[in-house]
């Protein structure tokens, strides 16, 4: 038994691992029995909207905020009772990025190389050309724009050769440029340095975008863990039985409807005159057959397209949408 | 003891590579300076005998610019831990394998270093200035009597720079800290003549007092009375930040 966990734990045992945390703050839980892994190399998404959670329980990984219960294992070291060792693998940026505005982004650099006296000065070169940032390292902080400060704290962050990354909406306040130059530097670097990276944000659309994996949490509770399949490559082969929507724009909507009522391979689920769409719930394999009948009517086909469940839907159907957490 | 050292480098860079870092310094320089010119110039009589190192207890001392080195500390140090909370940097500072405690120390030693740098170079200028302005004639004061006038501004500096960094730990906030600390240094030239106003920091800070053969503020107080009484309120600042910064949710 202890033989295996051993052989287990050099393989691929998780590089981050929570295990019950919890925080309780008055009479309030504002995280409970929270559990779940990163992996090595994965980028992991911590997903829940305002107040869930998601900001406390970073800082819970960081040994900012104390638990309440349960343990933070990074590599194997609890960040409650082995801290040093376990933070040596943890690099973060919590919120926007602070630095010291009077100082160069070089001496900022130096300040953090201080603290951890093994970082080599060509390691400090070597994480500033990751970030492309070689350019401005003697400009004062406080000249630079926000995404240069993101990116100094990325730097930050890789300084120590950390095994996880953890942010706290990293994303906070850039503009689309901005975030896009992000996500881009994100996957790089778990790709190149083999860094798993935890990431909590609210924006669906870039989780979808940058993770493989994403945990829902609301009012501080585990509601799934989603893996995300890359991308559109999924749409080519969808499960033969499942029902995919399907949004038909056509001509003579009325008539359409009317055509596609008597057909039992479909159904319609909804109809939007002012676009003259029709929104049908069929089998990938049918989509032919309603062509088909669409066609021997000589109603007008303008487009096609699937309806994907987007994270989006997903997420408010998990949270519950409407109530404002 | 290396890392730790790199630590009080780090604090000392972030004093120093503040454009206003030079003011303290600037402004010791010339109350120096001024004063020792007006001195000669308008002293008179008072100021006829005088010598270098009489002018340097002048202004080292308690009744010169002791009072002022301790403000320009206050000052100059209230934001060091507050000032990391208000500019969010403190997340960066206590993710990065240092306990906090060794943080926290660094800061305090720090802050210890400037005000004396501060008494210092006060001291170093005045005996400059005075030397320059009264000639190195022998006066009525020794060396001694510098040591006990730097000395004794030194410890009421120390004293009061303690209790504004504790209240930058506690309320995370510089203008509290420089709040509490200023009006300290305000009150502290209060003595109210009751037996229980003795155990009260304020009536203990200044220790020249008890120098030339000085009597008590109150009945009841001596040197080594104060020099306890002193020490046992920096323990207490101390206890309280350490204690504080150590539990912090730094949210």
């Amino acid at each position: 038994m202890n033989h295996r966990t051993n052989m287990q734990s050099d393989a691929d045992a998780p590089v981050l691992s929570l295990q019950g945390v919890s925080k309780r703050i008055g009479s309030k839980w504002i995280v409970s029995q929270l559990s779940f892994d990163v992996h090595k190399g994965e980028v992991v998404g911590l997903l829940g909207p305002n107040g869930a959670g998601k900001t406390t329980t970073i800082r819970m990984i960081a040994g900012l905020i104390g638990m309440t219960e349960g343990d933070v294992l990074v590599r194997g070291s609890s960040i409650r009772s082995d801290w040093k060792r376990a933070i040596r693998h943890i690099g973060a940026i919590i919120e926007n990025p602070e630095f010291y505005p009077y100082m160069t982004g070089c001496d900022n650099l130096k300040q953090y190389q201080r603290m951890n006296p093994w970082i080599s000065r060509e390691r400090i070169d070597e994480v500033v050309r990751l970030v492309g940032l070689e350019q401005a390292m003697k400009k004062k902080v406080k000249a630079y724009s926000l995404g240069m400060r993101q990116r100094l704290g990325i730097a930050q962050a890789l300084l120590h050769e950390p095994s996880v990354l953890i942010l706290d909406e990293p994303t906070n306040g850039l503009d689309p440029a901005g975030i896009r130059e992000m996500r881009d530097y994100l996957k790089n670097i778990a790709r190149e340095e083999g860094i798993s990276i935890l990431v909590s944000s609210h924006l669906l659309l870039e989780m979808e975008q940058l993770c493989s994996r994403v945990v829902v949490i609301q009012d501080g509770k585990l509601v799934t863990v989603r893996s995300i399949n890359g991308g559109s490559g999924e749409s080519e082969q969808p499960g033969q039985q499942e029902a995919m929507r399907v949004m038909f724009r056509v001509g003579r909507l009325e008539e359409a409807k009317r055509l596609l009522e008597g057909l039992d391979l479909a159904e319609v689920l909804a109809v939007n005159p002012e676009q003259s769409e029709l929104i049908l719930s069929l089998q990938y394999k049918d989509i032919p057959g309603v062509v088909e009948r669409l066609g021997s009517g000589r109603i007008p086909i303008y487009l096609i397209t699937e309806l994907k469940q987007s994270l989006e839907d997903e997420f408010l159907k998990w949270t519950g949408g409407n109530q404002i957490a | 003891m290396r890392s730790f050292s790199l630590l009080v480098v780090n604090e000392w860079l972030k004093m120093a590579k503040k454009r206003s870092f030079f003011i303290p310094y600037a402004i010791a320089a010339v109350a120096a300076i001024a004063l020792g010119w007006i001195l000669q110039r308008w002293g008179g009589e008072m100021m006829s005998e005088a010598s270098a190192l009489d002018y340097t207890v002048l202004m080292a001392g308690m009744s010169g610019f002791g009072q002022m080195t301790a403000m320009l500390a206050i000052i100059f140090t209230a934001g060091i831990v507050s000032g990391e909370h208000g500019q969010g940097t403190i997340k960066f500072l206590l993710i990065r394998g240092q306990s906090r405690s060794a943080v926290l120390a660094s800061k305090y030693t720090a802050a210890v270093l400037f005000t004396l740098s501060l008494a210092v170079w006060l001291t170093v200028l005045s005996f400059a200035a005075g030397a320059f302005f009264f000639g190195m004639d022998a006066g009525e004061a020794g060396w001694r009597d510098v040591l006990v006038a730097g000395g004794s501004s030194l410890v009421y500096s120390m004293i009061f720079m303690t209790l504004a960094f504790m209240m930058g730990v506690l309320t995370r906030s510089t203008g509290a800290a420089m709040g509490v600390g200023m009006a300290s240094v305000m009150f502290s030239g209060i003595v109210i003549p009751k037996s229980f106003y003795k155990y009260v920091l304020f009536p203990n800070a200044d220790l020249s007092v008890y120098s030339q053969g000085g009597h008590a503020p109150i009945q009841g107080m001596s040197l080594g009375f104060s020099i306890a009484v002193l020490a046992a309120y920096l323990v207490l600042f101390l206890v309280a930040s350490f204690v504080t910064f150590k539990k912090r949710d730094i949210a």
